[in-house]
């Protein structure tokens, strides 16, 4: 047992203290960050403002409608071009334009489903969508006219709208939104975890191979200890790297809710995160996540330990060997969308239940509530079938490690590991 | 007194015999030399020694009571033949690792590397990493880490490939000084002039199969051919008559002479005298460790063949 402890303090030791970790803990959350403003920003600037020249015949989209929602909103602009319309439809590119609607003759009482953008180009649908705002406003506006309604009687309209949200009188905190946004950022952060720290268990052992300490090492200790230290420090690494963005939340948290509404942006998030937390069972969910982290790491990390003991230093040999392992991480990340949009469906329950899925998809769902969309027992079924099966891979990767940690030359397959781990001594 | 008894040790892979029923016996202080030629099976032996791996059938008799490989291991140092450190470690850190792997508390692991460090002038190495090291350097570093936790019974694989003669000679003394202060060693080589000089006592593995057990001593006695150098005046071949010997060559203007069955060197020097010649050497040639280990393994293929089981 102290052997494993100081086994897991220098594998923990040497991997905190190297200048990789301590930058890609400060850059991960940075990244995240630019990423979601970035996207935004990105997803703004890519609307284009469109140019049309309007084609009436119909009579109803006059000059002055269209110069009045222009003034209105400038994120388009509409040009009545009725007059010369054929010189516009040959050759609206020279005439500055970025394409042109045609309007067809119409009654305002049954009016037309669809119009047409033509333009040599396709727009997305964030650039047509406030061309198309436009010309419903000046529709309402045309059809209030004729109706003769006053401003009175089009607020009345405008205002008696049913919207149906779905409320869960069982729970009643839950937030479909929330959940999905926590869903997916758990079920990634694990996702990540498994195939980022579970390829580090992999080098972490290529490493002692080539270095051929692993001889050394084993004089002294079990191969079964060595394996097990080393996953439970890279283990703990994660874990550490987890705490530290945890912290990091926390203080950009409190420190926005001390500086007050400074900040728009600031205030809004730090809202946000409240209303948030707010909804969500934060404990159980902060347990959960815990478990199906650890659990999960073993599970997979295990595998790629055995894999890391059985290839020589060639990494093409470790990418060809793991990447079933590989798959399974991505097949549950594949899963888990499903899962998010639909958590008791059967999919996302046996997907929640199985556990070469059920870190990944079970967080994912958590979030949704325990114990209405997750019953408790569909969590301690998953949760009692990951312990035991991380159980036995840990057991099957000790049995591969102890073979493969000090077997030199040619790769073994699939089948030969498997004759490893079945062999008695 | 016995610190190692194995006891018709077994180890079977898929295709081949790696040791198939090896006896030996490892008195407490001696220098045993375990000889064979690669994949004699030398390396699988140890590897049960160190309990790296089980043995499938036989007994190891470590200190007197049967071997337990989880906490004996302490009191065994093993440098394998393919050794190698953490390369971006610190080497203090690395050595204190390796001495706390072993059982030494951290003090004691603090306080006897900086006796080994001074005594191998290693002083200034503590806070370098070892991919900054010399593979001669390395080597000290991994000799020290490896006898730091002053075990029984320590097992080298090849210590000195890759050394330096002066830090050969520096290994060599520190092998002896723990022999004398107690320590066994079992010394594993294809080297035999260093085997000669530094081993009590050898055993010769081939094919998983020990051929030869005994003291240096025993094993020439044992091989020897009856060759003797004679340094003489005159020109042997000039002797006629029935001698009891013959010549086999020449060699630095000594006459090689192999004395015939029955004879004893006395006869040869008393057939020398009566025939007047003047006699200024007359030397027993025994077998070096080398033609003997040629001869017992020549023959068997140099490669060892797989084989089914």
């Amino acid at each position: 047992m102290k052997k494993i402890w100081l086994i897991i303090k220098r594998e923990y030791l040497t991997r905190v203290r190297k200048k990789t970790f301590i930058i890609s803990t400060l850059l991960f959350p940075i990244l995240w960050i630019a990423l979601i403003f970035g996207m935004g920003y990105i997803a703004k600037e890519s609307v284009q403002n469109l140019k049309i020249a309007v084609i009436d015949n119909s009579g109803y989209f006059s000059e002055e409608r269209l110069n009045k929602q222009n003034a209105i909103d400038n994120s388009s602009t509409l040009i009545p071009e009725t007059k010369n319309a054929e010189k516009i439809v040959a050759d609206y590119k020279t005439n500055g334009y970025d394409g042109y609607i045609v309007i067809p003759a119409m009654s305002w009482k049954t009016g037309t489903d669809s119009l047409q953008l033509k333009s040599n180009k396709s727009y997305g649908s964030s650039s047509t969508a406030t061309v198309e705002a436009k010309l419903n406003r000046i529709w309402n506006e045309i059809k209030n006219d004729s109706l003769q309604l006053d401003n009175e009687k089009q607020q009345i309209l405008a205002a008696s709208r049913i919207t149906l949200k779905s409320k869960n009188i069982e729970d009643e905190k839950a937030d479909v939104k929330t959940a999905e946004g926590i869903g997916y950022v758990s079920g990634l952060l694990i996702y990540l975890i498994l195939l980022i720290y579970g390829s580090q268990v992999m080098m972490g052992v290529m490493e002692e191979k080539t270095n051929r300490i692993a001889e050394v090492i084993v004089s002294s200790v079990k191969p079964f200890q060595m394996m097990l230290g080393k996953i439970l420090g890279i283990g703990l690494v994660a874990l550490t790297q987890f705490f530290l963005w945890i912290a990091f939340v926390v203080i950009i948290y409190n420190v926005g809710k001390v500086s007050g509404a400074g900040g728009g942006m600031a205030s809004q998030m730090i809202g946000g995160m409240q209303s948030m937390f707010g909804s969500v069972n934060v404990p159980l969910i902060l347990f959960c996540f815990g478990f199906y982290f650890l659990a999960g790491f073993f599970f997979y990390a295990s595998l790629y330990g055995a894999i890391g003991s059985a290839v020589n230093e060639d990494m093409r040999e470790a990418q060809s060997l793991s990447f079933p392992i590989t798959m399974l991480v991505i097949i549950s990340i594949a899963l888990m969308t499903p899962a998010i949009a639909n958590p008791t469906s059967p999919i996302a329950v046996w997907a929640s239940i199985i556990p070469i899925s059920s870190p990944i998809v079970m967080m994912a769902r958590i979030p949704f509530g325990v114990p209405n969309t997750v019953p408790w027992w569909q969590l301690g079924l998953s949760m009692a079938l990951l312990v035991l099966s991380f159980i036995v891979t840990v057991w099957f990767a000790g049995k591969i490690y102890r073979t493969g940690i000090l077997m030199y030359g040619k790769k073994p397959s699939w089948k030969e590991m498997l004759k490893w781990a079945f062999r008695k001594n | 007194m016995t610190l190692l008894e194995l006891q018709n040790l077994k180890k079977y892979f898929a295709t081949q015999k790696a040791v198939d029923d090896i006896s030996l016996t490892v008195e407490r202080g001696q220098i045993f030399g375990l000889l064979g030629p690669n994949g004699a099976g030398k390396t699988t032996l140890i590897r049960m020694i160190t309990g790296i791996f089980y043995p499938d059938e036989g007994q190891i008799i470590f200190d007197g009571k049967k071997f337990d490989p989880i906490n004996d291991v302490g009191q065994i140092g093993y440098m394998p033949e393919e050794r190698g450190l953490y390369k971006k470690m610190k080497i203090g850190e690395q050595a204190m690792y390796l001495a706390q792997l072993k059982g030494l508390s951290k003090a004691d692991a603090l306080k006897k590397i900086k006796q080994w460090f001074i005594k191998f002038e290693m002083e200034s190495w503590w806070s370098k990493k070892v991919e900054d090291l010399s593979k001669g350097m390395s080597q000290k570093l991994q000799f020290v880490t490896t006898v730091l936790h002053e075990p029984k019974l320590i097992i080298l694989d090849e210590p000195f490939s890759g050394l330096d003669p002066v830090n050969s000679n520096l290994i060599k003394d520190e092998i002896f000084n723990l022999a004398k202060n107690g320590s066994t060693i079992i010394f594993s080589t294809h080297r035999m002039e260093q085997v000669e000089e530094i081993c009590d006592h050898i055993a010769l593995v081939n094919k998983g199969k020990k051929i030869l057990d005994g003291t240096v001593k025993q094993v020439k006695q044992e091989f020897k051919e009856n060759l003797y150098s004679v340094g003489i005046e005159q020109e042997l071949s000039s002797i006629t008559g029935v001698t009891p010997y013959e010549i086999v060559g020449q060699k630095n203007g000594l006459h090689i002479l192999k004395i015939n069955e029955g004879s004893t060197p006395n006869d040869v020097l008393q057939y020398l005298l009566n025939q007047r010649a003047t006699i200024h050497s007359f030397n027993e040639i025994l077998p070096s460790l080398n033609d003997i280990f040629i001869k017992l393994v020549e023959g068997t293929p140099a490669a060892r063949q797989f084989q089914k089981i």
